[in-house]
């Protein structure tokens, strides 16, 4: 990495082509923020509230772990989780009752979920889901030695070289979390009880305390694991609450926009999407994938060049 | 006007009101726990099954099957659907000492489930006259 943005964007042919930026204002190059300073601003008012969000469901985990060492019972975290009311759903509307497992509070959740998809697109799994939050805690762990360990940096390039003509499974992959979704909802619908549990890793971390854990665990290590060499694999491939949450953004009103006359074309927005949306091609990123969390916007040398707009939700593209 | 390739590309104007970052940040905090403090002022953001917004323990009232939760006792459940608690544990081959206190769930075997005793109570109902 180079020690100012300036030099990452500036091509011969940019310079012949571009006038020097001015000093401030629209277009302006700002500079860029790293380590703790990255945490300054919008960034971090979002870890902090991630942070917290994980802290409240963690102390619900270990209060169940003493519980049920104990022979008691306090409230499940599970019943914190949003995708339990959208799993009940149909036996809500049609009997008025819940599917086992499931309270007023998984609903409430859901809904709170679904109108925050309304209002602020996929804000939810960037600046809320615990989940989101931890595959973020490996993968800035696991860019924190590659930057330290020149053998772990060249070992990481290496597996993305090898791994580099499978990216065409990439975009049918993104596909699979709508079918996860429409099998737990219609699981859950058809036989009266949540199909999709018994292989959910946030109700496999919930229970790992309790000594009852399946075939969820397996997939809560894979998704961790996985987050060490790419960015939110369970959001981006897997996640059936992101895609239910990502249909209800495309009704939206919020949503980035890329100004051409000062964007410089320097991909950095592109490279930080933990959702790997091509945000630099994009003049409004309407991406059901968009998970909020400003990242492109933070990592933008240009003032202005990428910012949040209100407007109609349709148009533009990405 | 220049030469160069890419100088004189059209720029889209932007449509819409620019939305600033630290407004997005309180509307996603603010509508967020918003839904939910209005769910806990209405009593609808109920964490457990097992006592109402007012703290009482819940109990079923005979009313429907789908009333009967796993936490449940088999005693009380009886006497909710006025089953004599012999005929109910003999019906699943429970021991007949089985403490009414004794969860429905920890009494789960091949034959006994918290679905099975909603469908032996729901077959036995219809038959009842």
């Amino acid at each position: 990495m180079t020690s100012s943005p300036i030099t990452l964007i500036d091509t011969p042919e940019r310079r012949t082509t571009r006038a020097k930026p001015p000093a401030t204002g629209f277009g302006s190059i700002r500079r860029a923020r790293r380590g703790l300073a990255a945490l300054k601003g919008i960034q971090g008012a979002r870890r902090a509230v991630q942070l917290l969000v994980l802290a409240i469901v963690g102390n619900l985990i270990v209060a169940k772990w003493l519980s049920a060492e104990a022979g008691g019972t306090v409230t499940s975290a599970e019943a914190l989780c949003p995708f339990g009311g959208l799993e009940t759903l149909y036996t809500f509307v049609t009997t008025g009752t819940y599917v086992p497992h499931v309270h007023e509070a998984n609903v409430v959740l859901a809904v709170a979920v679904l109108v925050l998809a309304l209002l602020a697109r996929g804000a939810f799994c960037g600046w809320i889901c615990p989940l989101g939050f931890m595959q973020d805690i490996v993968a800035g762990a696991s860019a924190f030695v590659r930057r330290r360990v020149p053998a772990a940096h060249r070992a990481m390039r290496a597996i993305h070289r090898a791994a580099a003509p499978l990216a065409f499974l990439d975009r049918p992959l993104r596909l699979l979390k709508y079918a996860v979704l429409a099998w737990a909802i219609g699981g859950a619908a058809v036989f009266g009880v949540m199909v999709f549990r018994d292989v959910d890793p946030w109700n496999a971390l919930l229970e790992v305390g309790t000594g009852s854990v399946g075939f969820g665990l397996v997939v809560l290590v894979l998704t961790l694991v996985g987050s060490l060499f790419t960015d939110r694999p369970w959001c981006n491939y897997a996640c059936p609450l992101g895609a239910a949450n990502g249909l209800v953004a495309k009704l939206s009103p919020v949503r980035l926009e890329r100004s051409a006359a000062a964007c410089v074309d320097c991909n950095l927005c592109s490279r930080s999407c933990p959702m790997k949306i091509d945000v630099a091609k994009a003049t409004k990123v309407t991406s059901p994938d968009c998970i909020g969390c400003l990242e492109c916007v933070e990592a933008c040398p240009r003032v202005g060049a990428l910012e949040l707009h209100v407007g109609l939700p349709i148009g533009g593209r990405a | 006007m220049s030469a160069v390739a890419g100088a004189e590309r059209p720029i889209p104007a932007r449509k819409g009101r620019h939305l600033p970052l630290g407004i997005y940040g309180m509307l996603v905090v603010g509508v967020f726990a918003g839904v939910i403090g209005l769910g806990s002022v209405t009593g609808t953001f109920q964490t457990s099954g097992r006592t109402t917004s007012g703290g009482e323990r819940v109990a079923p009232a005979g009313e429907s099957v789908t009333e009967i939760k796993g936490w449940m006792s088999i005693g009380e459940v009886a006497d909710a659907f006025g089953i004599p608690l012999p005929e109910l544990l003999a019906a699943f081959e429970l021991p007949a000492d089985t403490d009414p206190a004794t969860a429905v769930k920890d009494l789960e075997s091949e034959l006994f489930s918290v679905t099975a005793l909603r469908d032996w109570i729901e077959g036995r109902e219809v038959v009842a006259p």
